[in-house]
């Protein structure tokens, strides 16, 4: 009976234990962290707005809780003094020119304060000092921000629609190109047609050549004495005119040959592409209207990438794009 | 109406009798343990399977309502707020009401029908020091005990089906457990449990000690003796909630 | 057949009761009892039953308080002692209970262990047992030791009940209705008990009871309650001889039949 009486004792006494033993555990877990046993020291800052920043609030330094809200109260009209416990530890970080902003660990979360920047130059800050404040981003605001994003999507799409719609029904110079396969047949004629032109032109220079070399050899007769045509010839007036005709047909074969150059690497370019793109280029209308469609393309990517990554700040679609990350890593 | 305040004056009586027979000596230590083992060993079982049950429910019934938003990493802080500021105190007291309370009323109840009671005061043993003081203090104080055993198996309930969900680590669910939990948290339900302990211990008591009309007598008062203790139970809860919260 | 002698000594009285008065609410119970016990003296208390009987042995011990009167008991009047008094006089006051209020959670050992170590506390382990053993040979249930009381048969109960309360080897007994519930034969087993406490213990006591016999049994002397009041005391012969007209409508309210009052 003893034994058992015994017994009881130890049992209530091991029950008891294994309470507060979880209750200690608890508390020191809890202290741990909410870091209530760590040394603080007081820093002010104020704010027009608070968005609703509660005392115990999170302080985070480069994303990392270093103190709590203590106190939130007014200052004077339009200014909430804040009162902040900052660990000790933490004080070398922050510096005298650092700023505090009202952030928040999640679109729905905890308003929280951040701090950031500031030079190491000016020395850390010091209790009872009081940081600069910057308002930052809000809910609305990043919504505002969207809003906007998403009216210059809208738009984008709306000419890229247009463009398309147009490309597809065989409007323009870049539809038609890519909708009608007559004019790429006629382009090929064309291309063909230039080049036996161009063939019959080198022949035309070729015996417009030899006509030349037979009036110098002829005028070279001429101008021997001894020759009934000299005299006939020898009259200078006579031999300026042909001289001068001369020249004349001598630079309209200069021309013919550039002519046919032009031709020539006109026809190269063409043949390069398959198809009638190469015409685009040496359309400036087209070229600048493509341009312009680009840039927008650009602009929109970048105000996309923005938006993605204030998305990606959000906590409730965090975890969708750690999935993402995840994912990629797999 | 008149019964109602003639019961609030003699329950006052009774009350302040207990503070002077329980902080006067000599101490009925022995019989207290005994008494705290009773209440331990009586309700230790149930109220484990009762709050491990309870976090595993809790966990599965808000996981969907939280990953509409795609919020179910908050599963386990929502957990603990309900877990450890409502669930652990109120599922504990009610049933440790349902058990040790009825039983305290219904064994006092026999004892006093069939004279035991008297039989202990003419034997030179204080009876309500023997019997209600010590049952009231084991109750009150074994009750912060339980809801701890109760809270923490309840957690850990909800821990197994996150991990099973979510496969959420556990020093990961310890973090984003307490992240929402202050001490005040804590020390309130810590006040809860003394206070239903208290309430629990002298309804039983109560009822028990002032039983009369025989059997009868002794099942009305094991009854009154739940009955009770649940409404007030009920009452402190809201009362305490409501305090803490102006204070928080 | 009165096993009883008449041995007690008048000029030592343990129990007096002067006008004594208790009323529950508007029920008067107890309507001005005076009397004496003496040492040494079995008083037998019969009447009817819810007549305050056993409101007149709890006032006695101090279990109820009384309206007006004084009940002095081995010289202290109940009723102005504190409570350390009080305590220590009931250590002196053996009652066994109508229902012997045996504790149920206990084995019989504790039952009977409980007075002695919750007044003695320097006793030792092997004196306790002696005790123990020793009042439960004096009631004859030595076999009953690890019992629990809801094994007991009801006459064993009372003697548990009465074994419980000599264990503190009280100077006064007070026996509520030691027989009620029982069959002849343990009545008479227990009437028997009574009498060998009053020998062995040299114990004084009030035997509150409705049974004629264990009365005749049991007392030297036999107070019968009316109204509240004791209106005729005496031996059994006496009393039950007598020619009184309360004392015949008594009989015959109890159906008592004459010729066993009077059987030799």
């Amino acid at each position: 009976m003893k034994l058992f009486e015994n017994n009881q004792t130890v049992k209530v006494g091991i029950f008891i234990f294994i309470g507060l033993l979880i209750l200690m555990v608890t508390i020191f877990t809890l202290g741990g962290q909410k870091k209530t046993f760590a040394k603080t020291f007081v820093v002010n800052a104020f704010f027009k707005d608070v968005s609703g920043l509660q005392s115990g609030g999170n302080i985070w330094l480069s994303g990392v809780k270093i103190g709590t809200v203590k106190k939130i109260s007014f200052q004077s009209d339009y200014q909430v003094k804040v009162t902040m416990h900052i660990e000790t530890e933490a004080q070398k970080y922050i510096h005298k020119d650092s700023k505090a902003k009202i952030g928040s660990d999640g679109l729905i979360g905890n308003k929280i304060i951040i701090i950031y920047g500031g030079t190491p130059t000016t020395g850390h800050i010091e209790a009872e000092e009081v940081l600069a404040v910057e308002n930052g981003l809000s809910t609305e605001d990043m919504l505002a921000t969207l809003q906007v994003s998403n009216k210059n999507l809208e738009a984008i799409t709306t000419d890229f629609k247009s463009i398309s719609k147009k490309i597809d029904s065989g409007e323009g110079t870049l539809g038609a190109l890519l909708n009608d396969p007559s004019i790429a047949v006629k382009l090929n004629e064309t291309m063909v047609e230039l080049q036996s032109t161009v063939a019959n032109l080198k022949v035309v220079s070729e015996n417009s050549k030899k006509v030349v070399s037979n009036i110098q050899e002829f005028s070279g007769k001429l101008n021997k004495p001894g020759n009934a045509i000299n005299d006939f010839v020898a009259d200078t007036l006579m031999y300026a005119s042909v001289n001068k005709s001369l020249n004349e047909l001598q630079k309209a074969t200069g021309f013919v040959n550039k002519f046919a150059g032009n031709l020539s690497t006109a026809s190269e370019k063409l043949n390069d592409k398959d198809n009638a793109v190469g015409l685009l280029l040496n359309d400036p209308a087209s070229a600048a209207s493509m341009k312009n469609t680009l840039k927008n393309l650009e602009y929109s990517s970048a105000k996309l990438d923005e938006n993605l990554e204030a998305l990606q700040h959000n906590f409730l679609l965090r975890r969708y794009f750690k999935k993402k990350e995840k994912g990629k890593l797999d | 109406m008149d019964t109602f305040f003639v019961d609030i004056y003699s329950v006052s009586i009774f009350i302040l009798q207990f503070f002077k027979e329980a902080f006067s000596g000599p101490f009925e230590f022995k019989e207290i343990v005994n008494q705290c083992y009773k209440v331990g060993s009586k309700s230790l079982a149930l109220v484990s399977l009762t709050g491990l049950v309870t976090g595993i429910v809790f966990t599965t019934q808000s996981r969907p309502s939280l990953s509409v938003f795609g919020a179910s990493s908050w599963l386990p802080s929502l957990v603990a707020i309900a877990v450890i500021r409502a669930l652990a105190p109120l599922v504990t007291a009610l049933i440790v009401a349902g058990k040790v309370g009825s039983n305290i009323g219904a064994e006092l109840g026999s004892m006093k029908v069939t004279e035991q009671i008297d039989a202990m005061e003419v034997s030179g043993t204080n009876p309500f020091k023997f019997l209600v003081a010590t049952r009231i203090i084991a109750t009150t104080f074994m009750m912060p005990v339980l809801i701890l055993y109760t809270g923490f198996v309840g957690m850990m309930g909800s821990f197994l089906n996150v991990y099973m969900n979510e496969s959420t680590s556990f020093p990961a669910f310890i973090k984003s457990a307490f992240s929402s939990i202050v001490f005040l948290d804590i020390y309130a339900s810590l006040f809860k449990a003394l206070s239903f302990g208290f309430t629990i211990g002298v309804a039983g008591c109560y009822q028990g000690y002032n039983a009369q009309n025989g059997t009868q007598g002794v099942g009305r008062a094991a009854n009154l003796a739940v009955v009770i203790s649940m409404y007030l139970i009920f009452i402190e809860e809201i009362t305490i909630v409501q305090i803490i919260n102006s204070i928080r | 057949m009165n096993k009883v002698e008449a041995k007690f000594d008048t000029n030592q009285v343990v129990i007096s009761i002067k006008d004594l008065k208790k009323s529950f609410g508007t029920l008067d119970v107890l309507t001005g009892i005076n009397i004496d016990i003496f040492k040494g003296e079995n008083l037998a208390v019969l009447g009817r039953s819810g007549t305050g009987k056993s409101v007149l042995i709890k006032i006695i011990v101090g279990l109820l308080k009384p309206d007006s009167g004084v009940v002095k008991v081995l010289g202290q009047e109940v009723d102005k002692l504190d409570k350390k008094a009080l305590q220590a006089l009931r250590l002196k006051i053996g009652f066994s209970f109508q229902s012997s209020a045996l504790y149920d959670s206990m084995t019989v050992r504790k039952n009977l262990e409980f007075p002695l170590t919750r007044n003695r506390r320097n006793l030792t382990k092997k004196e306790i047992d002696d005790a123990v053993e020793a009042v439960l040979d004096d009631v004859g249930l030595p076999q009953t030791i690890d019992q629990m009381p809801s094994e007991l048969s009801g006459g064993q109960r009372k003697r548990i009940g009465i074994a419980r309360t000599l264990i503190l080897k009280p100077e006064i007994m007070l026996y509520d209705e030691p027989t009620s519930g029982l069959d002849p034969i343990t009545c008479i087993e227990i009437n028997n008990l009574i009498v060998e406490v009053q020998e062995r213990y040299n114990t004084s006591s009030i035997i509150i009871t409705h049974d004629l016999t264990c009365a005749k049994e049991t007392s030297n002397r036999v107070a019968v309650m009316l109204d509240g009041k004791f209106f005729i005391t005496g031996s059994f012969d006496e009393v039950f001889r007598s020619n009184n007209t309360d004392i015949k409508a008594f009989h015959d309210y109890n159906f008592i039949n004459e010729n066993e009052i009077i059987r030799e």
